[in-house]
């Protein structure tokens, strides 16, 4: 369900492992263990229409601390590109792109 | 039998003035029994109870009695150490009509009087009993003292008999596995399963290699932890025919009593060497239809006169099925982590030269400069951590009042404020941040999106404060560049976002480790953070310093295996 979030063309860039595509993009959330995720900072910006040929997105830069099942609790960094998508009736935001890495990915 | 135990006397004279029709004659020959003794009860626990059992009656000495109880101990059960899942004993204290009494008043009543402090565990009432646990012997005889001394309200005494009642641990103590062992627990039972056999193996289950290094204590003579055993085995292999549990200090069945339910098909149970006292505990796992039984080993044994037969039938030989694997339901392990994704060998040479052109200025005096790297309505801003990972010490205070969080900052005045805006305000923003020194070779780079207009990439590493009040503090950063293309190879900024925070002691180890140049004549290429902890193990390992492990790595496409090879072959070449 997490897949209807994104473009259909999203890229997922987790740890350095990239991820592209809704199909790619289910399997790969299927494989992740469950998760708890506490998000304590959010910062954002408008990204500047000549990058986006006019197609309203925003940069959301977020961190925390997240816990995996089987893992022990890490902090995090994890940034989006969402875009509006607009129907008829109302605006639809869509992940464009999501880049996760913990902090300490290195151990 | 009358007369035994140190506190009959009292009793029995104490006794003497009760009404003795409370009673009828089956108390009276269980308790002849049990040492004689008088009381007449109204529950019973089980043949070895001892109750003072009435409460207070008007005038009469009512009394709060404490009971102890004691059943008579084998040797195994007062030093047991395996019972308890631990290295303690337990006792359980009654006090019988307990209920009565406010929970408070009664402990601090006891306490003030008992010799040793105590803590009641799991302190409880049972019917009108109330009762708690308290840790060890001591403890349990200086409570026993405390009978016959304390006074309620009423000014009753208190009265007791004393007997000291070696207990398991309290519910609430014992092991409850988490969902993470719970699987680990799968994994291990998975590999003791013989599937050809349709065979479980659960021989002293408990120090099992697998689950011993992984701290996992699986207790099968505690309730929780048979439970669990029982699920895994319904949920996963149902047709289990044969099932051992010997060595396992079972010493009742009770928690086996679902087992025919769950593994109907089972024909071989293994007991032997538990602690089974009565062949009675059988009783508890109705439904099984066996064709053999091991039950040697049990003290149980020494109560027949012959061992507990058994038909030993013949299975066929069977065609090996394929293996049988447990259906572990939930994933735990992660994907592996990764270093920089770039995606094409021309954008990583695209970001690291913008990189290294960026970063020069950055840590230059004046980063005016960086001018030219941004849009003229580009946005910039910043962001710390909030909460624990901002500890005091080593502060980052000369980033907080540009800090913007917000999911924390409601005023919208602020939250504008607080984002740069055009070129001129980004870089003087910049210019006020405290003087750096990036480490190059700790940069990991994400590239996020790329379009024909767009590329957005994440930059991860470490710098260090060259000035100022925070002088030498390392810091870790996390930074969003989107940019738009520049002339033929050039990149130009329209966002970025700046997170600081501070370094880990173990990025600060790792951190400028750059050694002096190498020894070989082509240019030195910037080492990745994954080619730089290569080449620190490398060097560990070796013994040959950052150099010349560097250049061995290289020589080698800094594939470590071969390098190593390499190494060695060398080594031994020289010593001969």
């Amino acid at each position: 369900a997490l897949t209807r979030l994104y473009l259909d063309k999203a890229t997922l860039v987790w740890n350095g492992n990239a991820v592209s595509g809704q199909e790619e993009l289910n399997k790969f959330f299927e494989m992740l263990p469950s998760s708890e995720f506490q998000v304590n900072m959010l910062d954002c910006q408008p990204v500047h229409e000549q990058a986006t040929q006019g197609q309203t997105t925003v940069l959301v830069v977020t961190s925390g601390t997240v816990k995996f099942d089987g893992d022990k609790q890490r902090y995090f960094n994890q940034n989006f590109l969402l875009t509006a998508q607009a129907t008829p009736t109302n605006t639809v935001w869509k992940i464009a792109s999501d880049c996760f890495r913990f902090q300490d990915w290195a151990s | 039998k009358k007369g035994r135990g140190p506190f009959r006397g009292k009793m029995y004279s104490e006794m003497n003035h009760r009404s003795r029709n409370r009673g009828g004659p089956g108390v009276r020959a269980r308790l002849e029994e049990d040492d004689g003794d008088v009381p007449m009860s109204e529950a019973h626990d089980g043949p070895r109870n001892r109750y003072l059992p009435y409460g207070p009656r008007p005038n009469r000495t009512a009394n709060i009695h404490i009971t102890v109880r004691r059943d008579l101990p084998t040797p195994e059960r007062s030093s047991s150490t395996s019972r308890d899942g631990g290295r303690r004993n337990w006792f359980k204290i009654t006090i019988p009509y307990g209920k009565k009494y406010d929970k408070s008043w009664l402990l601090s009543s006891i306490q003030n009087l008992c010799s040793v402090p105590f803590t009641p565990v799991e302190f409880h009432y049972d019917h009108n009993r109330a009762q708690f646990y308290v840790e060890d012997a001591t403890t349990a005889s200086a409570l026993k003292q405390v009978s016959r001394k304390i006074t309620d309200r009423d000014n009753y005494k208190v009265r007791g008999s004393s007997f000291i009642n070696s207990s398991a641990p309290p519910q609430s103590l014992q092991n409850e596995l988490k969902p993470e062992e719970i699987e680990q627990l799968k994994l291990c039972m998975s590999k003791r399963y013989d599937g050809s056999q349709r065979a479980l193996d659960l021989k002293s289950l408990r120090v099992d290699p697998d689950l011993v290094s992984q701290s996992i204590d699986v207790v099968l003579n505690q309730r929780s932890c048979m439970l669990v055993v029982l699920r895994i085995i319904e949920d996963n292999i149902p047709e289990l025919q044969s099932l051992n549990l010997s060595s396992n200090k079972l010493y009742r069945l009770d928690d086996l009593s679902e087992l025919a339910q769950k593994a109907a098909g089972l024909k071989i149970l293994d007991l032997s060497r538990n602690e089974l006292k009565s062949d009675r505990e059988l009783d508890k796992v109705k439904g099984l239809k066996l064709e053999e039984l091991w039950l040697d080993g049990n003290p149980l044994c020494d109560a027949f006169r012959d061992q507990s037969t058994y038909i030993r039938s013949v299975l066929d030989g069977h065609e090996l099925p394929p293996p049988i694997a447990f259906d572990v339901e939930a994933p735990t392990t992660l994907p592996p982590c990764k270093g920089s994704y770039f995606g094409s060998d021309d954008l990583k040479v695209l970001v690291l030269r913008f990189l290294q052109q960026y970063y020069s200025i950055y840590d230059s005096s004046d980063r005016q400069g960086l001018l030219d790297a941004y849009h003229d309505g580009a946005c910039c801003s910043l962001s710390i951590p909030f909460g624990p990972q901002n500890p005091p010490r080593n502060s980052l205070n000369e980033y907080f009042k540009d800090s913007r969080n917000v999911k924390k900052l409601k005023d919208p005045t602020m939250r504008f404020k607080l984002l740069k805006h055009t070129r001129l305000n980004v870089v003087a923003f910049l210019n006020e941040l405290p003087k750096t020194q990036h480490d190059i070779n700790s940069f990991m780079v994400d590239i996020c999106a790329q379009t024909n207009t767009l590329l957005c990439f994440a930059v991860h590493g470490i710098f260090k404060e060259v000035d100022g009040k925070s002088r030498d503090s390392v810091r870790a950063f996390t930074r969003m560049f989107i940019a738009v293309p520049a002339g033929n190879t050039g990149l130009c900024i329209v966002n970025d976002e700046l997170f600081v925070r501070n370094a880990t002691t173990e990025e600060i180890r790792k951190a400028f480790l750059m050694p002096a140049p190498t020894p070989s004549s082509s240019p030195v290429p910037t080492l990745s953070a994954e080619q730089q902890e290569m080449l620190a193990a490398f060097s560990m390992q070796s013994g040959m310093n950052l150099e010349w492990s560097q250049k061995c790595l290289q020589d080698n496409d800094w594939d470590y295996g071969r390098a190593g090879q390499v190494f060695t072959q060398l080594k031994v070449g020289l010593v001969g």
